[in-house]
């Protein structure tokens, strides 16, 4: 009786003092609960440190045991699906009195490169899901009842554990219920049973609708294209030999070729009938590729030559579509447009309306929106279909961008822009071949449609990306593309009284091998009550993709000058909301703009979004340019859309030695730099790439030896600016440099195949220009440069929160 | 006159609430936006026609009381027809659905309050010829 007494009294006693130790050191050390520390970072004065760029976003401070297995896997990998905030608020009234924006960026169908690990796949059928909000089980629910029932994390209603959770039917075994990855992994597939089909799944089909029209011929695209796809038809996914494929070939009438495994040439069949289109044969026009695989070929073989001498000017791709719809509509698939002309024939006929006057004024954001209706609701119509329109455009003159991006937009296809296409010249060739054979290259998922379910008191609010809105937040994707983001915003409803948030994101889709598969993305998130802890959790990249996304949004459905006003002043408010309220100086004029160390480079980031190709202010800015940009901003993921954004800067005259050697982690990378012109030297030689267009900034006084190493020239003079492919030389540093342009070309995930350009100092003005365009921290003739941009907000902090 | 002003009034009325129940079962998953889309476009020149006309008739017969009632809502809707933003658009449906439903509910209480001004009036009209 006596010994359990005091040592009952001893550890009431030690406790008490340790644990009010601990919390004075906490205090201390944290400024916020639960560990999220908020070191505050002075903006003006100081160079931004470009490195910090690639840093990982805020760590997620789950409170502990809140995932059923200490996997690290739990919660869901930054690439795969980040949130603006790594903490969410508890109460609605907190996030707009902090002014920063809550969403999720989501890519789920992720490229996986050498080393990454494939997402895990559940092969034997058994979904556990939620009797009432159908959440799909994840490593955050709890068990119940010694593991009989588990209770949802979404909607906490206790469910029966399936009774094969504990057995594997393959092996008549017991397994261990914790080794399931479903359990363990925030990231998993699920094969779906037939209770998640509406009809066996599709085969892949890609129908390419060929432009075959004077200017098409002439660029050389239509050659480049069928030797393209030619060399390409090994890698388009056809694992169970079920691929269809067909084309059709447009100039001012539809070409159609009857396909037959039997026959050994093809037979074309031109239909003239333009207004009430027809499919000239039932079958044989969508073949079976491994069947008909030589008649293919040889189609291909002489589709450059077939229509050589062809003078006709004209293009009708609305009714090449309303065809080429009704050909596959029946099973779903893929449109690939090749286009270099102007459709000018009913239905879908454009006009060339770009407008030179019309650019720097607001008229201009006319000239970005549609221009026929007949795109939209075509695109709506192969979306009820499922089928995916994805247009290259390989117009010398005005292509329309805008209008013709409509198709891809809503039916998760995606543009490619090839501005001033020429086959001649060898740069250009290459880079649509490259990206067209990875396009053709990449396996993509079928029929899908994708939802994100949160935790009580959540709902998302608005969607942006490459889809159809099907219904409240379901999310129609006839093709759910390689590497394509979708941005979600997030709003609170109702108070959150958890201490954790889940996200689950659900895309069921088809496979291109034929599988029925869902893929279920969970993220989980603590929930805070303090507006330091929301400012030390916010993760600026993704806020960066989130504003990019609405500001693009905000300039097709009302002005640029409007989107670009918009990310001002949320960046005014943002900078406000952290001075008054977790600074010392609570209001009133400071000399000093101060943030918190993870948003350190939104200023700078969203400086590049405002001087970006899509948003500038500049009356030089071809539509179809911008309108492109657009089209990139919305669909790229983080990974990419950063460099877009902010250009990687490196200086090539003086690397130390290792840098461009091939070192453990593959090629080892120069340093990069801030991207300000004070940093160009006179005698040195710059690399510039933001994932499009990498630049070789060669100064005035550049050494001949390094003329001589790099391009093979004597001399500055003789170097030849503009478009070229790098010579390469037998010396180090031209491999050096070689290697680094390499790596860059694919590093990162995507299609991307960008040009190589040098720029002279004292060359061609305009390529100068667009090379200096990129330097965002300096000043040009209508933007600011990067001090005057922070002195400007810092003005606007002081008095609007006077 | 006033007779035929309510049994329009009436006919209106109901398409406003015909358009209210769409949008909730828009919001309730029991219709996908397209079918939406193409049910709701069907009647939305009929109804701004329908509308005009009663207007014009309150015109024409020296009603002045009731035109200048109906006459804002006119030029709402020759506004809306100019911009092109009249017929509803599958794609940017879920994004404006808020402020339809608000412009809808708007139309309808409208509608309501004219009906009973008219049956007021119709009435009047009725007492005053007996």
């Amino acid at each position: 009786m006596a010994p359990p007494v005091p040592a009952q009294y001893n550890q009431q006693y030690t406790q008490p003092q340790q644990s009010s130790i601990a919390a004075l050191t906490n205090q201390f050390s944290n400024m916020g609960v639960g560990g999220a520390h908020l070191i505050p970072v002075h903006l003006i004065g100081m160079p931004p440190n470009v490195k910090d760029l690639d840093d990982s976003p805020p760590k997620i401070n789950l409170p502990p045991n809140t995932s059923v297995t200490p996997s690290d896997k739990a919660n869901c990998d930054p690439s795969y699906k980040r949130s603006t905030l790594n903490a969410i608020p508890a109460t609605s009234s907190l996030l707009s009195k902090s002014r920063l924006p809550l969403g999720l960026i989501i890519t789920p169908y992720r490229s996986l490169k050498e080393g990454d690990e494939p997402v895990p796949v559940i092969s034997d059928t058994i979904i556990a899901r939620c009797r009432r909000c159908r959440t799909y089980i994840n490593p955050f629910v709890t068990f119940a009842e010694g593991g009989q029932k588990w209770k949802c994390n979404m909607c906490f209603l206790s469910n029966d554990v399936p009774s094969q959770f504990d057995w594997d039917i393959q092996t008549n075994q017991q397994t261990d219920r914790w080794k399931r990855a479903e359990l363990n992994h925030a990231v998993v597939e699920f094969v779906a049973p037939t209770e998640y089909m509406v009809r066996p799944p599709q085969p892949p089909v890609y129908l390419f609708v060929i432009d075959v029209s004077y200017p098409a011929i002439q660029s050389g695209a239509v050659a480049t294209a069928a030797r393209t796809i030619l060399e390409s038809l090994d890698r388009i996914p056809n694992e169970e030999n079920r691929t269809k494929i067909g084309f059709i070939t447009v100039d001012t009438s539809l070409h159609f070729y009857s396909l037959n495994s039997n026959a050994s040439v093809p037979q074309m069949l031109v239909v003239s009938d333009l207004e009430d289109v027809f499919l000239p044969q039932p079958d044989d026009l969508l073949v079976n590729l491994t069947e008909s695989r030589a008649v293919v070929e040889s189609l291909l073989r002489s589709l450059g030559d077939m229509f050589k001498d062809t003078q006709i000017v004209g293009n009708a791709l609305g009714s090449a579509l309303l065809a080429g719809f009704k050909l596959i509509s029946p099973i779903g698939g893929k449109i690939v447009v090749l286009q270099s002309s102007l459709p000018n024939i009913n239905p879908g006929a454009l006009k060339a309306r770009e407008d030179p006057k019309a650019l720097g004024t607001p008229k201009e954001s006319a000239l970005l929106q549609s221009a026929d209706p007949f795109y939209k609701k075509f695109a709506v119509d192969c979306s009820r279909s499922q089928v995916c329109v994805d247009m290259f455009l390989l117009g010398s003159q005005y292509s329309d961008v805008a209008t013709l991006g409509c198709c891809p937009r809503y039916t998760g296809g995606q543009t490619y822009f090839y501005p001033a296409f020429n086959a001649g010249r060898s740069e250009d060739a290459l880079k649509f071949a490259h990206e067209f054979a990875e396009f053709l290259a990449s396996p993509i998922a079928l029929e899908a449609v994708m939802r994100v379910r949160a935790s009580k008191g959540i709902r998302m609010t608005a969607f942006h990306g490459n889809f159809f809105v099907r219904q409240t937040d379901l999310l129609a994707l006839p093709n759910v593309s390689r590497d394509h983001s979708y941005t979600i915003e997030v709003g609170i409803e109702e108070n959150i009284t958890t201490p954790t948030v889940c996200f689950q994101t659900a895309v069921l889709h088809t496979t291109c091998f034929g599988e029925r598969r869902i893929r279920v993305l969970t993220l989980a998130l603590p929930v805070t009550n303090s507006i330091s802890e929301l400012f030390a959790s916010a993760d600026q990249i993704a806020i960066t993709t989130l504003l990019a996304n609405k500001a693009v949004e905000r300039s097709l459905s009302s002005k640029l000058e409007d989107a670009r006003d918009a990310l001002t002043n949320k960046m005014i408010d943002i900078l406000g909301v952290y001075k008054s309220a977790l600074t010392s100086s609570q209001s009133g004029a400071s000399p000093q703009l101060q943030i918190c160390d993870n948003l350190k480079l939104l200023p700078l980031l969203s400086l590049g979004l405002l001087k970006h190709v899509g948003l500038r202010a500049s009356s030089q800015i071809p539509t179809d340019l911008r309108s492109y940009a657009m089209c990139l901003l919305t669909t790229m993921p983080s990974q990419l859309l950063i460099p877009y954004l902010h250009p990687r800067f490196y200086s090539l005259h003086n690397m130390p030695q290792e840098v461009g050697t091939y070192g453990s982690e593959g090629t080892i990378m120069p340093e990069p730099l801030n991207l300000s012109s004070e940093k160009l030297e006179r005698h040195g030689a710059y690399l510039l790439e933001d994932g499009q267009n990498i630049f070789i900034w060669i100064g005035r006084q550049v050494s001949p030896q390094l003329c001589m190493d790099l391009l093979d020239v004597r001399s500055y003079e003789e170097i030849r600016a503009g478009k070229v492919s790098l010579p390469q030389l037998d010396n180090a540093f031209s491999q050096r440099v070689n290697a680094i342009i390499g790596k860059t070309r694919e590093m990162r995930r995507g299609v991307y195949y960008p040009h190589l350009y040098i720029v002279k100092e004292d060359g061609d003005p305009s390529l100068r220009l667009w090379f200096l365009s990129h330097i965002i921290e300096d000043r040009t003739d209508t933007v600011m440069s990067y001090p005057q941009w922070l002195a400007h907000l810092k003005d606007k902090v002081n008095i609007s929160f006077l | 006159l006033f007779l035929f002003a309510v049994v329009m009034a009436a006919i209106l009325l109901f398409t406003m609430v015909f358009f209210t129940i769409m949008f909730s079962d828009l919001e309730c998953d029991y219709i996908n936006p397209i079918d939406l889309c193409n049910k709701l476009n069907q009647f939305v020149l009929p109804e701004m026609m329908a509308h005009a006309f009663i207007t014009f008739i309150f015109l024409i017969n020296g009603s002045w009381i009731a035109f200048i009632i109906n006459a804002p809502l006119v030029a709402y809707n020759i506004n809306k027809v100019q911009n092109n933003k009249h017929m509803y658009d599958a794609t940017e449906i879920f994004r404006t659905l808020g402020q339809h439903k608000k412009e809808c509910f708007a139309k309808l209480g409208f509608y309501l309050i004219s009906f009973f001004y008219y049956l007021y009036r119709m009435i009047v009209a009725l007492i005053n010829e007996s």
